[in-house]
C-alpha cells in the first residue's frame, strides 16, 4: 500500500509539471497506467495501450525512460517522428522486423541499443533467420519468449518466462502447436517426449541439474540440429552432452533423439507392447489367485468350519 | 581282559524327543532377506515419483527423500547393495551346492517342476470347490516358487537396466551400434514396466501370502527367526517333513 500511495503522490507531484520533450516513464504512465483500453490498428494488430507502472518499476527495465525504446513518440503527445529521431541502425533493423512486429517496430529494434550481442546470434539462428532473411511471420522477437519488455524480471525470478521452472513451456507455445510444427517439418510431440524422458522426468520433478530445452539447443542464437553450428549437430554433442555426461562418445551422443515410441519405432514399442502384455497377465493371475483362495478360506473356516487353513 | 569282564551295557537308544520346531532358513538367508526387502522398499519409494513426475503428489513425495538429488543417491545406492546381495544370494547357493551342503531334491528344491503346475492347477480346483484335497507341498510351493523366481527375473531386467540408466555412457560403449536408435527406450520401458511389475506383486502376491492369510496375519515371524513350527510344517509342507523326518526314521531301521 505504501507504494501504492507513494506512486499517487509522484503522480501528482508529475502532474503539476509540464509534459516535456524527454518524457519520464512517469508523465507517459500517468495516462498508460490509466488507460485501460487497446486499439484495433489492422486487422489482426490489437495495441494494448495499458502499462502497469508499478511492474513497470519493478522491472529490470524500470529505471528506463519510455522513449529509450519507443523513439518514434519522443514528442508527447504523439506526433510523427522526426527525422533524426530514430538512429540509423535501428531504424533498418525495425524495418526488417516490421513484417512481424507491426506493434512499434522500432521499439523491438531498440533492444540492440544495450542487447546488441544478443542480437547479432539471433538475427542468425533459426528464428532470426527466419524473419529476418525468409521475411516469414513465424519466429520469436525477444518480446515473445523474454515476455512483455515493460515487466521483464531477472531470469532467476519465478515469473519470468525464461526462468528454468518455464523455459519449457515457453518454448512450447510455439513448439507444441501442430500447425506450425508440420509447417517447419518437425513434430509436435517433442515436447511431450521431452517430458517422457528421464530429462524430462527429473525436470519436472524439480532436479536442479536436469537440462531443459535451452541447456543443450542454445537459446539466442538456436540453429537447426543439422547446422554446424548448432550444440546438437554431431560434430558439436560430443562437448554439448559432455557438459553433464562425462567422457561421452560419438556412440552415446546419437542415442538421444526426440522420436516418438510408436510403429516408426518398432523395437521398443513391441518392447512395451510385449511387458504390458506380460504385467497384465501377471496381475490377472495373481490377482485372480489371491482373490480365489481369500474365498476359498473364508468358506472353508466360516461356513464348512475346517481347522486350519490352506498351504 | 578288563573289557570282557565288565558287563557291556548298550545304552538304550536315545529317545530324540521329535523337535518342536524346525530351522527353515538359517541366519544368511535371513540377512540376505531382510537386506532384499529394505533396498527394494527403498527403490520403490525413491523410485515411483519418476514414473509419474507430473502428479502433483509425486513432488510432494520426493521432497520426503531429500528431493530429487538425494531420492536419486538413495536410488542408485540401494539398487547397487540390491545387486551386490543378489550375487552374494547366488554365490552362496553356489558354494553349498558344490560342497554339498545342499542336495537337490525333488520334494526340497526351489527349481520349478512339472508338479508344481500340477499343484496349483488342483489348488485352483480346490478354491472353486471342484477338487476335494489340496496339493501337498514340499519345502517350496509353487506359490514360493514364483515369489522366488520373480525377484531373479527382477533382477535380470530391472538390475541390468537400471545399470545401464546410471552407468550411460559406460552402457553406450558395450551396445551395439546398430541398436542405439532404440536401446535406450527399451531400457527405460524395460526399468519402469517391469518396477511397476514388481511393486504390484509384491504388494499382492507377497503380501497376500506372507502377512495377510489367515494363519500368517499380520506376518509369519519365520523371517527373524527362521523357525517354523513342527505342527505347521507337517500342514504346510508335508512332503518337506516326509524328507527331512520320516525318511531318516527309516534310514535307522
Amino acid at each position: 500500500m505504501v507504494r501504492v500511495f507513494a506512486l499517487s503522490f509522484l503522480w501528482l507531484f508529475l502532474l503539476s509539471l509540464n509534459y516535456s520533450a524527454n518524457a519520464e516513464p512517469i508523465s507517459c504512465l500517468i495516462c498508460h497506467g490509466a488507460i485501460k483500453g487497446k486499439i484495433q490498428k489492422d486487422k489482426d494488430v490489437v495495441i494494448d495501450l495499458h502499462v502497469d507502472g508499478e511492474k513497470y518499476l519493478a522491472s529490470v527495465h524500470g529505471m528506463l525512460n519510455c522513449t529509450v525504446c519507443h523513439k518514434s513518440f519522443s514528442v508527447n503527445p504523439h506526433q510523427p517522428a522526426r527525422p533524426g529521431d530514430v538512429p540509423g541502425n535501428i531504424a533498418a533493423l525495425a524495418e526488417k522486423l516490421s513484417h512481424r512486429a507491426k506493434i512499434d517496430p522500432v521499439a523491438h529494434a531498440a533492444c540492440i541499443q544495450c542487447h546488441e550481442d544478443i542480437y547479432k546470434g539471433w538475427q542468425h539462428s533459426i528464428h532470426g533467420s527466419n524473419i529476418i532473411d525468409k521475411k516469414k511471420l513465424d519466429g520469436p522477437l525477444c518480446t515473445d519468449c523474454h515476455g512483455s519488455p515493460h515487466y521483464i524480471t531477472p531470469k532467476n525470478t519465478i515469473n519470468s518466462p525464461v526462468n528454468r521452472k518455464n523455459v519449457v513451456n515457453t518454448c512450447a507455445k510455439c513448439h507444441d502447436q501442430k500447425d506450425i510444427a508440420e509447417k517447419y517439418n518437425y513434430h509436435t510431440y517433442i515436447v511431450e517426449r521431452y517430458y517422457k524422458s528421464f530429462h524430462g522426468k527429473k525436470y519436472l520433478l524439480g532436479h536442479q541439474n536436469a537440462p531443459t530445452c535451452v541447456n543443450c539447443h542454445g537459446y539466442h542464437d538456436v540453429r537447426k540440429w543439422d547446422d554446424p553450428l548448432s550444440p546438437v549437430a554431431w560434430e558439436n554433442r560430443m562437448v554439448t552432452c559432455g557438459k553433464c555426461h562425462e567422457g561421452a562418445t560419438q556412440k552415446f551422443v546419437s542415442s538421444i533423439t526426440h522420436k516418438p515410441i510408436d510403429k516408426d519405432n518398432p523395437i521398443p514399442y513391441y518392447v512395451r507392447t510385449g511387458l504390458i502384455i506380460l504385467l497384465l497377465s501377471v496381475f490377472a493371475f495373481i490377482v485372480g489367485h489371491v482373490f480365489l483362495e481369500a474365498y476359498a478360506e473364508i468358506r472353508d473356516r466360516v461356513l464348512r468350519k475346517k481347522k486350519g487353513g490352506s498351504s | 581282559m578288563n573289557n570282557k569282564e565288565i558287563p557291556t551295557v548298550i545304552p538304550p537308544p536315545a529317545v530324540i524327543p521329535p523337535p518342536k520346531e524346525y530351522q527353515r532358513f538359517n541366519v544368511i538367508e535371513r540377512i540376505q532377506h531382510v537386506i532384499l526387502f529394505t533396498t527394494f522398499l527403498l527403490l520403490a519409494f525413491t523410485g515411483w515419483p519418476l514414473k509419474y513426475p507430473g502428479v502433483e503428489y509425486s513432488k510432494w513425495w520426493i521432497e520426503i527423500w531429500g528431493g530429487p538429488e538425494t531420492a536419486g543417491l538413495i536410488h542408485r545406492i540401494a539398487g547397487i547393495i540390491m545387486l551386490l546381495n543378489f550375487a552374494w544370494h547366488v554365490m552362496y547357493l553356489a558354494y553349498r551346492m558344490l560342497t554339498g551342503r545342499m542336495k537337490f531334491r525333488m520334494n526340497t528344491t526351489i527349481i520349478p517342476l512339472p508338479k508344481d503346475v500340477m499343484d496349483l492347477v488342483k489348488n485352483i480346483m480346490y478354491f472353486v470347490g471342484i477338487g476335494k484335497e489340496k496339493p501337498k507341498f514340499g519345502r517350496f510351493s509353487y506359490i514360493h516358487k514364483f515369489d522366488y523366481w520373480a525377484v531373479f527375473w527382477g533382477m535380470g531386467i530391472i538390475g541390468l537396466s537400471g545399470l545401464f540408466l546410471t552407468f550411460p555412457v559406460q552402457a553406450s560403449y558395450i551396445f551395439p551400434a546398430w541398436s542405439l536408435n532404440w536401446i535406450w527406450d527399451v531400457v527405460r520401458i524395460m526399468h519402469s514396466d517391469e518396477a511397476l511389475l514388481a511393486i504390484v506383486f509384491i504388494l499382492f502376491w507377497h503380501f497376500y501370502n506372507e502377512h495377510l492369510k489367515w494363519d500368517k496375519f499380520p506376518m509369519s515371524m519365520t523371517w527373524i527367526t527362521g523357525k517354523i513350527s513342527i505342527d505347521q510344517m507337517k500342514h504346510e509342507h508335508p512332503l518337506e517333513y516326509e524328507v527331512e523326518f520320516d525318511e531318516k526314521k527309516e534310514d535307522e531301521k
